[in-house]
């Protein structure tokens, strides 16, 4: 019952403006890689990362992170901790006295473990579980410490958004896309 | 999962509990998820206003801990809270993904049921012959056409309701930009200009005046006046409130501060008559302790002297708050330093060049990098540069003077001499010549740096070096009758230091002979000042003797004001201002206040 | 020693510095000598994502888009392409969390092009131009069962009700018009917002800011009864593939011989893909008018274009407010700005110190953003008016058709309609050769009443 197509030109004249037109297409799309590639190369797979020196610790990690609780956390330089008694990134100001006491920590959740090595020296570690990236021990530590505590994105726990959601609200300017091979700013020297 | 298609599988017969078990399905699990997302939106909302984490309460706990610090009792409640909330806060964070994912679960295995349901609903289509389908192409086309108009429409409704009412101040041509900038450092087209250099010579718009070494020329003032009979005084008004920094003078006005723990305030008084003209409270200012610092009394909380650039005055003071106001009160703006680390409590004075606004923030030990120096722009506050300085605290006055047309600070602090340049901040050179405490400023005079190391040297400087200058640039030096406290004072020719017991001696600014020195029988912790060819210097029991400025030692006048000074007095406009420890008062030469300078 | 004991007194004294904000920090406490032979602990850097993992996603990339074009134009299996769509969720949605996909891919592309610090990602260009090249041959199979966005709103449509084809074609200019702001956004470096304004993303991640979970919540719940309405009327990915499928050399034929005109597969498409057959006028005056519509919109293409492009150079404005440094820029620059309260710093008030410090420098930047906006505006605003223009001209023109044949560019390639004709079934054997005579003799007969009637 199908009735072929009246006039036979039509179908042609289409068909070979179709072909034109994925011809010119294919042309584009690959010169569209040309150029583009020139941009682009293959190690330059990059992963959002903070620049510790740029942190202003306003907090925005903790609550901006498409990721609840957020894939920023604090990290611990052992290297330049100065294993102070007083730490000045695990107490609150003034804190009442220098021990583990809920009242004392600056930590809301508790994150941060306090060993005693040897005296007067104490390591401080970051429960990272329970770290939620609000930068209350950064902003210590860095202010009248020797910032070895700082913020970093956690790659086993980032997605690698497309637009990191936290770098959009950064009061600092401090995120930045990094070359995936060096995914961390790690501290080696204090305030850098 | 297909879609109704003709011939399915037989569409099953409609078998009734099979269908009303689906549905059943369907209408508790769309209930549970609905429930459980309602409780998640509720839990969220929850959430953002009462955060466990940052609950007032624990605040408020703590914040009482601190003034009772003994409170066992409280500590445990602190605890438990603490404990309360974090697990109020685990809890939440588990809430939320087992929410999510029994969101998820439910979802799909509504989707499958919901398809069920649909499986038994299929309705056999039974499509009929529709002949008219160019009409209905036409229709649709003319339908399709007026849509794409409106949804045209509404985007340029958009665009224009977007575009329309946005104002910026943002320029988008570099060279607007530039001129937002210069804007913003007070150079903008609409600023005043700024006073001419002889307007800044005519006036006293900072610590040591406006050549920086406590000198005006041409000046003639009664040897001879009397502050209780009123005798040879223009005007004497009470100081309104106690500091140790000195007077400034500026067209008809003159200011000064002062303040203690709780108030500090600036002051302006008329030049003429005496009269207070404005106070302003230095209050709320951003970033200000709400606890101030324990400075001792013998320095206070308004040592440092205020600073004019003719536009604006501004004043420091000990807590750190640092505040601007126009010349008729208005306030510009003010923000806090922090509270600086020193031991004596903070007492430098501020320096100025053209709008530039210049602060030696020395603070705690060398080796606390807490000290530098910082370049504001007047009128916006705005750091334009600062530099860390390798030193401790110091109370010492930086000097700003040029040297071959450029505009260079040079400061005192710990061990080191250092100057900067007042353009971007780079050091230019740095000598090596103090030890102590340091307290006297430098001066500048006769195109020589002289400074003082408490007790210990008095020397001057060729500021033209670079790098290191100890061994190269130092002129001369001496170690007679060396000051600990006050600044030296030169009028270009001669050089004259006060001791704390009141011995004056003169230099010669050339090559640091001794000419002369001269016992006053005072105590003096302010630094003297020249008007003209005399020596005035001032007593802390209220003492005070005026000597010749020349090479050989000669006393004019000696009085008692019956109050005590301790602060430099300012000449200018043919006045002498001095501020003693209760009095401003104003002594006027023959031809009294000279105001032909423009008014503010 | 005697530093780091100095004990409680010294902290208290410092601690006002706290709203300092100036306060250089350097090394304070040097790192200490331990005696008991203590061991320092390392700092742990688990590895992002390695490259390799990236490539394997290139790598399933293309052999899902082979499968699915194997699954529409050869195998011409619904059911296989249910199975891809499923595979695709779980992989590119729930195990990738849709990150990277094609839908932002042109945003990385722009943002490279204009940026000459950004690299592109090798992935990224792949996936930006791969379902691109397979949709100039195989049409739009992308969609069809690798996009994870697709395929999740194709498996929940359980009631399709029928939108308009007028409302559908009009509305179809909407995603041309969010890929041209995604491009310029992403080439001023003012953000993805294609990706910012994902619905389906947080679903995937199982979180996400309350907004875009609303969002995400009411396409899915669209999605149950209107047929993929993100691809439909939003998409900006769907948009290109849209032009490219429009040429592709193969494309999904409902039968696989000839037409019966039963108008079985019309009612099998929710996305109303599918076109009656129309036949050539044969009086030709009769399109006189349509062709005098055709000529008028012609000539008004390059009006639209230039009032396009005119009112979006205005945009340039309140659209450079969405990059940050603008943002920023214009705060500061703004009298009413808050100043910072004692003892609680905000994050705006901190970006607003950090502006008063570098004044010059975020000002400089910013005021070379809005100029990018105000060329991109221009290229925006023209491209509205481009768009608009040819859709209007592409609905004055008609194409004759035989057959039922699913739109070139609407098609989703789903394969719902293909075991709806009656002689696709007798191919693979679900129907036999004499039913479907039946079926066709019945068509024929109600044909002939129907044109009786007339």
């Amino acid at each position: 019952m199908s009735t072929p197509a009246p006039n036979h030109p039509p179908v042609n004249r289409r068909q070979f403006f179709r072909d034109g037109a994925r011809l010119a297409a294919m042309t584009g799309l690959g010169a569209f890689l040309g150029v583009a590639a020139t941009r682009s190369r293959a190690s330059q797979n990059t992963v959002w990362q903070i620049d510790p020196s740029k942190c202003v610790y306003c907090g925005q990690c903790a609550t901006a992170c498409v990721l609840k609780p957020s894939a920023v956390k604090c990290v611990q330089s052992y290297e330049i901790c100065g294993y102070c008694d007083l730490c000045t990134g695990y107490f609150v100001p003034q804190p009442n006295s220098l021990d583990t006491g809920a009242e004392n920590q600056v930590c809301p959740t508790a994150a941060i473990e306090r060993k005693f090595i040897e005296d007067p020296y104490f390591e401080y570690n970051i429960d990272e579980n329970r770290c939620i990236g609000c930068a209350k021990c950064v902003e210590g530590c860095t202010r009248f410490g020797n910032g070895s505590f700082y913020l970093q994105v956690r790659h086993d726990r980032c997605l690698n958004c497309n637009e990191c959601s936290i770098a959009r609200v950064c009061a600092g300017d401090a995120f930045h896309r990094v070359p995936a091979s060096e995914p961390y700013v790690i501290k080696t020297t204090a305030h850098e | 999962m297909t879609a109704p298609t003709v011939s399915s599988p037989p569409p099953p017969a409609a078998d009734p509990t099979a269908l009303r078990a689906l549905r059943q399905t369907v209408l508790v699990i769309a209930a549970l998820c609905g429930l459980a997302v309602l409780l998640l939106l509720v839990q969220h909302l929850r959430s953002q206003a009462d955060d466990p984490l940052k609950s007032p309460q624990l605040l408020a706990l703590k914040q009482q801990l601190l003034a009772e610090p003994k409170n066992e009792a409280l500590k445990q409640q602190i605890r438990l809270l603490d404990l309360d909330l974090r697990r109020s806060h685990v809890r939440d964070v588990a809430f939320n993904a087992f929410g999510a994912w029994f969101v998820l679960v439910g979802v799909v295995v509504l989707v499958f049921a919901a398809k069920g349901i649909a499986r038994f609903r299929v309705v056999l289509p039974s499509p009929h012959a529709s002949p008219d389908a160019a009409e209905r192409v036409a229709v649709t086309a003319l339908r399709a056409r007026r849509v794409t108009v409106g949804v045209a429409a509404i985007t340029g409704v958009a665009f224009l309701v977007l575009a329309l009412p946005a104002k910026t101040r943002l320029p988008s041509s570099p060279a607007g930009v530039d001129k937002v900038l210069a804007k913003l450092r007070g150079e903008g087209e609409d600023a005043p200009p700024l006073p001419s250099p002889a307007e800044f010579a005519a006036n006293w718009p900072r610590f040591l005046g406006p050549s920086g070494a406590a000198f005006v020329t041409n000046a003639a003032f009664p040897l001879a006046f009397n502050l209780a009979s009123g005798e040879g005084v223009l005007w004497r008004t009470p100081v309104p409130a106690p500091g140790f920094n000195s007077p400034l003078i500026w067209s008809n006005r003159v200011f000064l501060s002062g303040g203690d723990a709780t108030n500090r305030s600036v002051f302006a008084f008329d030049l003429t008559t005496g009269t207070q003209v404005w106070q302003r409270a230095v209050a709320n200012v951003p970033g200000s302790p709400a606890k101030p610092p324990e400075v001792p009394d013998s320095t206070g909380f308004a040592a440092s002297t205020m600073a004019t650039d003719g536009r604006r005055v501004f004043a420091m003071f000990a807590n750190g708050d640092l505040a601007t106001f126009n010349l008729d009160g208005s306030p510009v703006w003010s923000k806090n330093l922090g509270v600086p680390k020193n031991q004596y409590g903070f007492a430098t004075s501020l320096a100025i060049w053209q709008g530039r606004l210049l602060l030696q923030y020395d603070q705690g030990e060398p080796e606390n990098n807490l000290s530098k120096l910082i370049a504001f722009d007047g009128a916006t506050g705005r750091v334009i540069w600062q530099k860390p300085r390798p030193v401790g605290q110091s109370w010492a006055t930086p000097v700003v003077y040029e040297v071959a047309g450029k505009p260079q600070i040079a400061t005192l602090a710990g061990e080191l001499v250092i100057a900067y340049s007042v353009a971007d901040g780079n050091e230019l050179w740095r000598a090596q010549m103090l030890s102590g405490e340091i307290t006297p400023s430098p001066i500048f005079a006769g195109g020589l740096v002289v400074a003082i190391s408490p007790s210990d040297q008095l020397f001057a400087i060729k500021p033209d070096g670079a790098g290191d200058v100890t061994k190269s640039h130092v002129v001369w030096k001496t170690d007679e009758n060396v000051p600990d406290v006050t600044s030296p004072v030169s009028n270009g020719e001669l050089v004259f230091a006060v001791t704390s017991s009141g011995t004056v001696t003169c230099f010669d600014l050339k090559d640091g002979k001794k000419l002369w020195e001269h016992e006053c029988e005072l105590e003096v912790s302010s630094s003297p000042a020249i008007a003209g060819d005399r020596v005035y210097v001032f007593g802390t029991k209220g003492g005070m003797a005026v000597l010749a400025a020349a090479r050989e030692a000669r006393e004019l006048a000696k009085a008692d004001l019956a109050e005590g000074v301790l602060a430099s007095p300012a000449f200018a406009r043919g006045v002498m201002v001095v501020r003693t420890v209760k009095t401003l008062f104003c002594v006027a030469d023959k031809g009294g206040p000279v105001l032909e300078a423009k008014r503010p | 020693m005697s530093l780091r004991r100095f004990g409680i007194a010294a902290f208290a004294l410092l601690a006002p510095l706290w709203n300092g904000g100036l306060a250089l920090a350097e090394q304070r406490f040097p790192p200490p000598e331990f005696e008991t032979g203590y061991k320092m602990p390392a700092i742990t850097t688990p590895a992002p994502r390695g490259l390799a993992m990236e490539y394997v996603d290139v790598a399933v990339l293309v052999t899902a888009l082979g499968v699915a074009a194997w699954l529409v134009h050869r195998k011409r299996s619904r059911r296989g392409l249910i199975v891809l769509s499923l595979f695709s969720l779980v992989y590119f949605g729930f195990y990738r969390k849709g990150c990277i996909c094609p839908i932002g891919a042109p945003q990385n592309v722009a943002y490279g092009l204009f940026n000459p610090d950004y690299a592109i990602p090798v992935t990224a260009l792949a996936f930006f131009l791969v379902p691109l090249l397979f949709s100039l041959f195989s049409g739009r199979t992308f969609c069809s069962g690798v996009c994870p966005h697709g395929a999740l709103q194709d498996l929940v449509l359980i009631k399709p009700v029928k939108v308009p084809l007028w409302l559908e074609q009009g509305l179809s200019i909407v995603p041309y018009i969010f890929l041209g702001a995604g491009v310029l956004f992403a080439a001023t470096g003012a953000g993805f917002v294609i990706c910012r304004f994902d619905p389906f993303i947080p679903l995937f991640r199982m979180t996400g800011s309350f907004f875009i979970l609303c969002l995400a919540g009411g396409f899915l719940l669209t999605s149950l009864f209107v047929g993929r309405p993100f691809c439909r009327f939003l998409c900006p990915y769907g948009a290109l593939l849209r032009l490219g499928s429009l040429v592709s050399k193969w494309r999904v034929r409902i039968t696989p011989d000839y037409c019966t005109q039963c108008r079985l597969c019309e009612q099998s498409c929710p996305f109303g893909a599918i076109r009656e057959p129309l036949v050539a006028t044969a009086n030709p005056a009769a399109l006189a008018p349509d062709r005098r519509r055709l000529g008028w919109l012609l000539l008004l293409l390059p009006v639209l274009i230039a009032v396009g492009a005119w009112g979006g150079s205005k945009l340039s404005v309140p659209a450079s407010r969405l990059h940050p440094t603008v943002a920023l820029a214009e705060k500061y620059l703004d009298p009413k700005k808050p100043a910072p309260t004692p003892g609680s710093a905000t994050p705006e008030t901190l970006a607003l110190t950090r502006a008063d410090e570098n004044a010059e420098a975020i000002l400089t930047t910013a005021a070379a953003v809005r100029r990018k906006f105000d060329v991109g505006g221009w290229w925006f605003g023209g491209w509205v008016g481009l768009v608009v223009g040819l859709r209007l001209v592409s609905l004055s023109t008609r194409t004759a058709r035989a057959d039922f044949e699913p739109d070139r560019g609407s098609c989703y390639a789903c394969g719902r309609c293909y075991l709806a004709c009656p002689n696709e079934r007798v191919r693979v054997g679900l129907l036999s050769p004499a039913e479907a005579a039946g079926l066709n003799a019945n068509r024929a007969a109600s044909r002939v009443a129907a044109s009786a009637r007339t």
